[in-house]
């Protein structure tokens, strides 16, 4: 188990999904549930002569931040780019039901418990979406764990924190825009079609996956906050996600509804607004958007220090 | 195509070092591998089981495990290991990762 004091400083970027795990909740408070020594193994990996890793590439677990128990899910880049299969998706979705079911029993006995006893789920992304080597298994995986979020909504509050290599892309971008609140740092990327894809699929005009600054002010983290995509923008170590998630743990389930992306006619209008505002706009770059939103100076702005950007930075009105 | 189970024991020098806890270490990432240690009771032999998509290794694999326990004297427990190519040296390092998390 890594050093809890040690794992606060470091860069959440470089982390492990176990150390992540570990980072975010309080001290000597997790626990891991279905770990690798449950040996829950991928069946369609083995039937492909694939390799195989005992926790199919998904750390899940609960711990606490305060009085609040907070279920875990951290997907770790390193195996298979961080796919989501049937194994996978399957552990998502029984750590968000767990958390429902113990939201409910513990609601039922003490109606009076207040918001920051409640149960909360984190889930740090690193995925490029879907597992290819599952077809439709993986694609099924996505479709419950989005259906779990539909069970945990307006009962348990789910948050996504988004600042590890891979970055957040594929089926699992869908699902991150369906949590209640994201957590980003400026290294986090969330999007549909990863950067690489795109290039290969429409060419290196339409987007050069090579040229990191454009990669960065189309998906990352700074962009993302502009946009409105990530609620929040905080410094890339554990501490500074861990930091953001116990504000929010202190929060009742009704103040997360306006934090959302997805899931009112409000803000289907709002997206709407959106898709107006690309026509009327016909942005060719990020840049564009960002003068749109008042900010004169978008190449300085995304070249400057964080806390300078966190400071004067002006967001997309919609 | 498949998946290669490879399983053996591993006697030991009668030094019997054995394990405090269970461990895991590892991502089987490209070129790495995933190890699990695991105390056990009432056999003293060292049991491995090694799952890997590279065929034809199983003497190497069992010089380098062989060395592993000759080395740490353990005795009493059993080494899983899932890998995706990882060298023998990779495979050795991991092996001493676990054991150090094991003790720690």
């Amino acid at each position: 188990m890594p050093n809890w004091n040690r794992l606060q400083k470091n860069s959440f970027l470089e982390c492990s999904a176990r150390e992540r795990a570990v980072g975010l909740v309080d001290d000597g408070t997790f626990v891991e549930l279905g770990g690798p020594f449950d040996r829950l193994v991928s069946p369609h990996l083995v039937a492909l002569g694939e390799a195989v890793e005992n926790d199919d590439g998904i750390v899940t677990g609960v711990g606490r931040i305060g009085d609040r128990p907070v279920f875990v899910i951290s997907q770790e880049g390193r195996f298979i780019g961080g796919s989501v299969g049937e194994v996978g998706g399957a552990k998502m979705v029984g750590i968000i039901d767990m958390a429902i079911d113990f939201h409910d029993r513990l609601v039922a006995d003490h109606p009076d418990l207040p918001a920051s006893a409640r149960p909360l789920v984190a889930i740090s992304f690193e995925t490029g979406g879907v597992r290819l080597h599952e077809a439709n298994a993986g694609l099924l995986a996505h479709a419950e764990v989005m259906d779990a979020l539909q069970r945990a909504r307006h009962k348990v509050p789910v948050v996504a924190l988004i600042g590890s290599r891979i970055g957040c892309f594929g089926g699992m971008g869908f699902v991150a825009a369906a949590t209640d609140a994201i957590i980003m740092s400026e290294f986090g990327r969330l999007g549909l079609t990863g950067p690489e894809v795109i290039e290969q699929e429409m060419g290196k005009d339409e987007f050069d996956a090579s040229n990191r600054a454009l990669v960065y002010r189309t998906t990352g983290g700074r962009h993302k906050y502009v946009m409105g995509d990530a609620n929040f923008l905080v410094d890339d170590t554990v501490a500074a996600f861990r930091a953001q998630l116990a504000e929010l743990c202190k929060l009742p389930v009704a103040s997360f509804e306006p934090m959302r992306r997805i899931g009112s006619p409000e803000l289907v209008e709002k997206q709407l607004r959106g898709v107006a505002l690309a026509v009327e706009l016909k942005p060719t770059d990020a840049r564009d958007v960002w003068r749109h939103a008042g900010n004169n100076d978008p190449v300085g702005l995304a070249d400057g220090p964080l806390s300078d950007f966190r400071k004067s930075v002006r967001r997309l009105a919609l | 195509m498949s998946l290669e189970t490879i399983e053996f024991k591993v006697a030991g020098d009668g030094r019997a070092v054995s394990l405090a806890r269970r461990a895991h270490c590892g991502v089987v990432g490209s070129g790495d591998l995933e190890v699990m240690l695991e105390p056990k009771a009432g056999d003293s032999a060292v049991s491995v089981r090694i799952v890997t998509p590279v065929t034809g290794f199983d003497a190497l694999w069992k010089r380098v495990v062989e060395h592993f326990v000759a080395e740490t004297g353990l005795a009493g427990l059993s080494i899983e290991i899932n890998d995706n190519n990882a060298s023998p040296a990779i495979v050795a390092l991991r092996l001493r990762q676990a054991l150090a998390e094991a003790q720690a």
